[in-house]
């Protein structure tokens, strides 16, 4: 079965070698031969998934020489192979329309396929050296993706901006791969992780521990790659290329740092620190997303931040300790963010002829922010919403697995899980229905639903990622923090969260008195969101500098 | 005389100060050949050196000097219009990094293919000056942009050159990095690194500044289809020597 996982990188790479090559004779009939080779890929991976789960051989590993050139077949790279491929197969059939007039048609498919070709390696490298070619080639074919239009300045721009920060990504997995090599003397996953169980605490130079330190620079890597705050300004900027690509990016490329996390996660089992440093930077990268999504007046940079806001809290759901749940959500929103771009454009082509919005309450609600006169007492509707979508959680993760109240992470994303239920309700308890308890009660079992399906989807994917129960609890146990500083946090993220609606809904009810009293800090943050907080500009004065000295230098000594 | 066998090394396998001598040359020659010969031959002289004194260099102090050395003209590559000169920083660069091979006390024949693997890209670089000047008149980054749009074949070249130039997989410079790598301390390593990222921020300026962008600059020819089919040829040599000479391990 092994010997089949090497056809779903190589078909790709061999694909992309056949456009170039036969481009000029089939002209713009290469993409159906481009597509064809992927539908290939798909049936393949669908084959290996369903053999992996059917049969009971386990993980299986295979290498075409001593050192390195490995690919494994375990529970990740069976799911993401077919997540990867499924997602580019319908880049490809959506391409060979979209890019038909653009020029470089044969180019386009090539460099698509290389990209598929790459991700494929990457999730299914089995060491060290074919992970780090798969991990560098992503980000140098990503740079030529984004820059197919050759012309357009900002394309450019936007494109070497995204190829530098994958380079200052891809250097720190070089060195958690150098400083892994020189400790366990192995290359190969299997080999190299059973080691590291063997002998967790290593100290390298400084006494620095070695599982602390990899984690750390797999981290770092791992933020340049899925644009966690401060290396996110690439994302919402590279809407300039392709359409296609923008969704490829979104869907798949951009979660490359989740599925890192994931490969080395026998590294962050004995690193508790980093996850704690996963979670903060993806919950800060989360929010400023979030917060920078709902400022944009562009529907392609609202999404680009949008991706950067769910990247966010898939690195935070590793840093909870969830690691499962971090490649759900990632499967889950590359499905949903391929779909929206590949309908952005359409979007954007009707609205120019005609809006095409219904007239309707929904709209009036949810646009015009015209809500009913309230029907439904507040104060049992406050309480409804508080503690319905409790219940709801409470009992929905019960059923799947009876001792998560002692997971810290379960019981943090159980706490995000619980607002966002209350938001969903209470910001719909006055759309204007006829029936508002019929509507109320719709509400409540649309959102049963969706907590019942997610828990028990989300427990059986854990079951199939991680089959040793004590490896996903000792991850849990790594994520965690001591019991009265946990409890301080959620008390503490839960008076946030109150004065956070009790803000807003002072904010409403006595608008301009407090649009008055806060004037300068409004105005503050006004220019920090429309700035997005500067951080691109302080990188283009830092470039600036280096690139000052850097001719300085050289005039000084004369160019030699 | 091992102390004056290093320091005479020092100028084939350039270290700073010693490496301005061989970017003094390098600007000076203006036959292309003469010019390519200069790339492979100076250091191989120093690799000589040291094989033929049986010299092993060692030491907190050489290293730290390779490894700056490296930095320095990786950093001034950022701002250097000329290709040719370019090149030859690009080479001040890569050649510096021999010294921390040899500490690593390789076979002859590693280090001589080591070296090898560190030349392949300023050489390509020299070819693609060469096609620039003729076309062009001048290679200069920024003159004449957008080359992508009238000239894909010489941009195809350009590009696969400059991938090479970056140290990216398959071409010999990646696993010659990583085999550098493999044997460095944490702070050499962390140099190494940055010479790395400095490469890669050079090259892609310099993809910018040619291939990428508005067309700009004189009607010009393409590389002739067999020119580019040889080119093509003598980076497949380049990438599979790369590939036996690792031999499928660090």
């Amino acid at each position: 079965m092994i010997e089949l996982q090497w056809l779903i990188p190589l078909l790709p790479f061999l694909a992309a070698l056949m456009v170039h090559l036969l481009s000029a004779r089939l002209g713009k009939r290469v993409a159906r031969l481009s597509v064809g080779i992927n539908w290939l890929v798909v049936i393949i991976a669908t084959f290996q998934l369903v053999s992996y789960i059917a049969g009971d051989s386990g993980p299986e590993w295979m290498g075409l020489a001593s050192g390195w050139g490995s690919l494994q077949l375990d529970p990740l790279s069976a799911i993401m192979a077919l997540v990867v491929s499924g997602i580019s197969l319908v880049v490809h059939i959506y391409s060979i329309r979209y890019m038909i007039e653009e020029p470089g048609y044969g180019r386009f498919f090539m460099l698509l396929d290389l990209m598929t070709g790459s991700i494929l390696l990457m999730v299914m490298a089995g060491d060290l050296i074919t992970l780090l070619i798969a991990w560098h080639l992503i980000g140098v074919i990503l740079y030529f993706l984004l820059a197919h239009n050759t012309e357009p300045p900002t394309a450019q721009r936007y494109a070497f901006w995204t190829f530098i920060t994958y380079r200052l990504g891809d250097l720190p997995l070089v060195l958690a791969a150098v400083i892994l090599f020189q400790t366990y003397g192995a290359l190969d996953f299997p080999t190299l992780f059973e080691r590291i169980a063997a002998m967790p605490d290593a100290r390298m130079v400084m006494d620095l521990p070695v599982t602390g330190t990899v984690a750390f620079l797999v981290a770092l890597s791992a933020f340049a790659k899925s644009a966690q705050f401060p290396l996110h300004t690439w994302l919402p900027y590279t809407m300039e290329g392709p359409t296609p690509v923008s969704a490829l990016m979104h869907a798949g490329i951009v979660n490359a740092g989740g599925i890192i996390i994931n490969r080395f996660a026998p590294v962050f089992v004995h690193s508790g620190e980093i996850l704690h440093l996963l979670f903060i930077v993806g919950l800060v990268t989360a929010l400023i997303g979030s917060v920078l999504m709902l400022t944009q007046n562009d529907i392609k940079k609202s999404l680009g931040y949008s991706t950067m806001g769910q990247m966010g809290f898939m690195i935070m759901e590793t840093g909870a300790g969830a690691f499962a749940l971090a490649i759900f959500h990632l499967i889950a929103h590359g499905l949903f963010k391929g779909t929206m771009f590949l309908g952005a454009g359409n979007v954007i082509g009707s609205a120019r002829k005609h809006d095409g919005v219904p007239n309707d309450p929904l709209y009036e609600f949810l646009v015009e922010r015209k809500s009913a006169p309230a029907r439904l007492p507040w104060l049992i509707i406050g309480a409804v919403t508080l503690i319905v979508p409790l219940i709801i959680l409470v009992m929905a993760h019960a059923w799947v697995a009876e001792d998560f109240f002692q997971k810290q992470g379960a019981i943090v994303l159980l706490f995000f899980g619980w607002i966002t239920g209350v938001q969903v309700l209470f910001a719909t308890h006055r759309l204007d229905t006829e029936n508002p308890l019929r509507m109320m009660a719709l509400i409540i079992l649309s959102f049963a639903l969706i907590v019942v399906g997610y828990s028990f989807v989300g427990h059986t994917f854990e079951n199939f990622l991680y089959p040793d129960a004590a490896f996903r609890t000792a991850l849990y146990t790594a994520a965690g923090i001591d019991a009265v500083t946990f409890d301080m946090l959620v008390v503490l993220l839960a008076l946030i969260v109150v004065f956070g609606w009790m803000g807003a809904y002072l904010t409403k009810v006595r608008r301009q008195r407090v649009d008055e009293g806060h004037s300068n800090a409004r105005l503050t943050l006004y220019s920090l969101f429309s700035r997005e907080f500067y951080v691109a500009d302080v990188y283009d004065r830092m470039t600036a500098s280096l690139l000052d000295l850097s001719k300085r230098l050289n005039v000084w000594f004369k160019w030699s | 005389m091992t102390g004056l066998l290093i320091i005479l090394a020092a100028f084939f396998l350039p270290l700073f100060p010693a490496s301005l001598v061989f970017n003094r040359l390098a600007a000076g020659i203006d036959h292309p050949m003469a010019r390519l010969a200069l790339f492979v031959i100076w250091p191989q002289i120093g690799v000589a050196l040291l094989v033929w004194g049986d010299v092993a260099p060692a030491g907190p102090v050489l290293a730290t000097w390779a490894t700056l050395s490296a930095l320095f003209y990786a950093f001034r590559m950022l701002t250097v219009r000329e290709v040719g000169r370019w090149a030859a920083m690009l080479a001040s660069s890569a050649w510096p990094l021999v010294w921390l091979f040899a500490m690593q006390a390789p076979s002859e024949v590693a280090l001589v293919a080591f070296t090898l693997a560190m030349t392949a890209a300023p050489v390509l670089m020299l070819l693609v000056r060469d096609a620039l000047a003729r076309r062009l008149e001048a290679a200069y980054t920024g003159l004449h942009g957008g080359l992508a749009r009238d000239l894909p074949r010489l941009s195809g070249v350009i590009v696969v050159a400059t991938l090479a130039a970056m140290a990216l997989p398959l071409f010999p410079g990646f696993f010659a990095l990583l085999a550098v790598l493999s044997g460095a301390t944490l702070s050499v390593a962390i140099g190494v690194l940055l010479v790395w990222l400095l490469w890669s921020w050079a090259g892609a300026r310099l993809l910018q500044a040619t291939v990428f962008g508005p067309r700009s600059g004189p009607i010009a020819a393409d590389l002739p289809l067999s020119t580019t089919w040889m080119v093509a040829g003598l980076i497949v040599v380049i990438v599979a020597a790369g590939l036996l000479w690792t031999g499928g391990a660090v």
